[in-house]
């Protein structure tokens, strides 16, 4: 007979209760759908990854309100990135290795880079939503964007001026960093390719305070439109000291510079300026219109963000149809299984932001909303690629 | 391509634009003069005026003068709080000079993190609207904010140099500075003349981030990558040189922005650090006439050789 001293009996008490508790979560986890969410909840970004997450989070509530996912409940474990892509990496692989999860939501383009190899490696889905440069397209077979990469709009609004403004000449002032770099190119290849000329291409430097010489310049190609590729920090003040230069032509930029703050800034100087939403406005879907409704009331302001909000509120909803589509054929669910009905749905109907098709190439292609100032306030101008 | 007009525009906004480089020049050249200290700190001072300025124009709608005046007296409580609470505590305990360099840019981090967590990550100005009107004289623009940012930053500097030239405080200012020991020996108050540094270069400060501030956007984190400058100007105007860190500071901005009418515009940016990479390498001591360059090396040894030795001995 074999006689356990009082150390080993509690000892075995405590992995019986371990094993029960075990037990327990994988019965519970059964019940739910799990996937995850790692965004920056504190930090530097944390005033937009607040608001986004917020978004999926009334997302999740309302999809579980209505029955969850054939009555099962859906379940999003939010982690914090602080756009970190260090702590990113930690996050995807807890995300992966403790909680087992088929799929996880993140973005920021450095995060979502960083984190791609973990995705592939354990073969679970990663959905950026929300980061925007042009590599994410290339990270791997189990990394997919909800959100068009930074070419799609600039290189809508290349093509608006050219096609449907006939503007001839065109000038470049772009920031002098990747994201300046690459857009500036892309909108100069579309913009020559639908029989515009590029007459000037100027950059700025990330911390520069005064931009009259690359304007002057500028100034000097006589160009019939400006294309601004800024940030949202010095979009307002390369746009105020063009109109003191003397520059009155219309001025287009992309989502950086599509914010009320802008009109406020600069007054009658705004007017003119073009700017890019990738996802439809208030005015445009009673859905968009009912959710900022609902931000005034419960948070009293519009979200930071508003679009990249939109996306994180559709993000749990083809999450779930995903898994929707696996409970009904009842495929166990797993990161291989989760992708791969992913890409035999392929099309999904969000509620914010339309019809997202999942493109051979890891992207989405989606409709460039152009808004242009008018009269003291974003109006529509026109729509790209509906 | 390049008339005349560009020439001289691009002078004039240049020269309007080294007001706030100035300042923040002045202010850290001042700080490194009297304390022999390198004060990353002054980008918190920065943060600290900027967003009250914000706070009183755009939370409590206050006039702008207002504002300005709430902006001068919190800085300079701000400014006597880091000389009071941190620094002077820290010479007491005598601790290294790198120490006290690492305790500044901690401040700063520390200031720069509260602001984000208090207003956010959106940029903002001291007044809602940043667009000036532009006056052409003879086709050059001049805006509505580039005389008065002139004016007022003239008047600050020759102010400073007035006071260190023809009061007895500022005479006692340059007498810390060239030999803090010595200047004890005769009576002079070390601690009020570090305090007043401190006071002068926080008045300095505000006035340039109110200047910024009403025409740029300011990011919590805007202040650090402003003192960049300010650095630069001080070493190549000659540390312990206030007039080496001016002349650096309107020089730097008119050569970054005139330098587009024979480079390319990606180049502009880095000729700052060409220019600071050439300056710590061949002109440590700064770009001096001759005539002064021995009194100014031997004054540097001196410095360097008390900051290595007895760190204590300073109080």
């Amino acid at each position: 007979m074999v006689v356990f001293g009082r150390g080993a009996r509690r000892l075995l008490a405590t992995v019986a209760c371990i094993s029960a508790f075990a037990l327990c979560g994988s019965a519970l986890a059964q019940d739910a759908f799990r996937f995850g969410l790692a965004m920056p909840l504190t930090g530097s970004q944390a005033l937009y990854g607040q608001d986004q997450v917020k978004a999926a989070e009334w997302a999740v509530a309302e999809i579980n309100k209505a029955g969850g996912v054939n009555g099962k409940k859906l379940e999003m474990l939010v982690l914090d990135t602080q756009a970190d892509p260090q702590l990113g990496i930690q996050m995807a692989n807890r995300l992966v290795s403790v909680e087992k999860v088929p799929a996880f939501v993140t973005a920021w383009s450095a995060v979502v880079k960083a984190v791609a190899p973990v995705a592939n490696d354990n073969k679970v889905v990663e959905l950026s939503v929300g980061a925007n440069s042009p590599d994410i397209a290339k990270l791997g077979d189990y990394v997919y964007t909800t959100f068009p990469l930074a070419d799609i709009d600039i290189a809508a609004v290349a093509k608006y001026a050219a096609a449907s403004m006939g503007k001839k000449k065109a000038a470049i002032v772009y920031i002098n960093n990747e994201t300046g770099i690459v857009a500036a190119d892309v909108y100069k290849k579309v913009f020559t390719a639908n029989g515009g000329q590029v007459v000037a291409t100027e950059t700025y430097d990330p911390k520069a305070t005064d931009f009259t010489g690359p304007l002057l310049k500028v100034r000097a190609a006589n160009p019939d439109i400006i294309h601004l590729q800024g940030l949202v920090s010095d979009t307002p003040q390369v746009i105020a000291q063009m109109r003191q230069l003397g520059l009155t032509q219309p001025i287009s930029s992309y989502s950086a510079a599509f914010n009320p703050k802008l009109i406020e800034q600069l007054g009658a100087a705004a007017e003119g300026v073009i700017a890019t939403s990738l996802a439809p406005g208030a005015d445009d879907s009673d859905k968009v219109k009912a959710y900022v409704a609902r931000w005034q009331k419960e948070v009293n302001r519009e979200p930071n963000g508003l679009p990249y909000t939109q996306y994180l509120y559709d993000a749990p909803y083809m999450v779930a149809a995903i898994f929707k589509s696996l409970d009904d054929k009842k495929i166990p669910v797993n990161g291989e299984s989760f992708r791969k009905e992913m890409l035999a749905i392929r099309s999904f109907d969000l509620p914010l932001t339309g019809k997202t098709a999942l493109g051979e190439d890891h992207t989405v292609v989606k409709p460039v909303y152009l808004m242009e100032v008018k009269g003291g306030k974003w109006t529509r101008k026109a729509v790209v690629g509906e | 391509m390049f008339d005349a007009t560009i020439v001289l525009q691009i002078l004039w906004t240049s020269l309007a634009t080294a007001t706030y480089y100035v300042l923040f020049a002045t202010a850290f050249a001042l700080v490194l003069k009297v304390t022999r200290l390198f004060n990353f700190a002054q980008a918190a001072i920065m943060t600290i005026a900027f967003y009250t300025a914000f706070v009183g124009v755009q939370w409590l709608k206050w006039p702008g003068w207002a504002a300005f005046v709430l902006m001068m007296v919190v800085t300079l409580a701000a400014s006597y709080a880091l000389e009071r609470i941190g620094f002077e505590a820290l010479r007491r305990r005598g601790v290294s000079v790198m120490f006290v360099f690492v305790f500044t840019f901690i401040v700063s981090e520390f200031i720069a993190y509260l602001a984000m967590l208090i207003f956010g990550t959106w940029p903002q100005t001291v007044f809602p609207m940043i667009f000036w009107p532009v006056t052409l004289v003879g086709n050059i623009a001049i805006s509505a904010w580039d005389l008065p940012a002139i004016g007022s930053t003239v008047a600050a500097i020759a102010a400073l140099f007035a006071f260190m030239r023809f009061t007895r405080l500022g005479q006692f200012m340059v007498g810390v500075a060239d030999n803090p020991d010595l200047a004890e020996l005769y009576g002079i108050n070390r601690r009020l003349v570090f305090l007043l540094a401190m006071l002068i270069a926080g008045a300095l400060v505000a006035l340039g981030m109110f200047l910024y501030g009403t025409r740029a956007q300011v990011l919590p984190q805007t202040a650090l990558s402003l003192m960049l400058f300010a650095v630069a100007a001080t070493i190549i105007g000659g540390i312990g040189n206030l007039g080496g860190a001016v002349a650096a500071a309107v020089i730097l901005g008119v050569i970054q922005n005139a330098s587009i009418l024979v480079i390319p515009s990606e180049w502009q940016g880095f000729l700052l650090y060409v220019f600071l990479f050439l300056a710590i390498v061949f002109f440590p001591n700064g770009l001096r006439l001759p005539r002064r360059r021995e009194r100014f090396g031997s004054a540097t040894r001196k410095i360097a050789g008390e900051e290595a030795s007895t760190p204590e001995s300073r109080g």
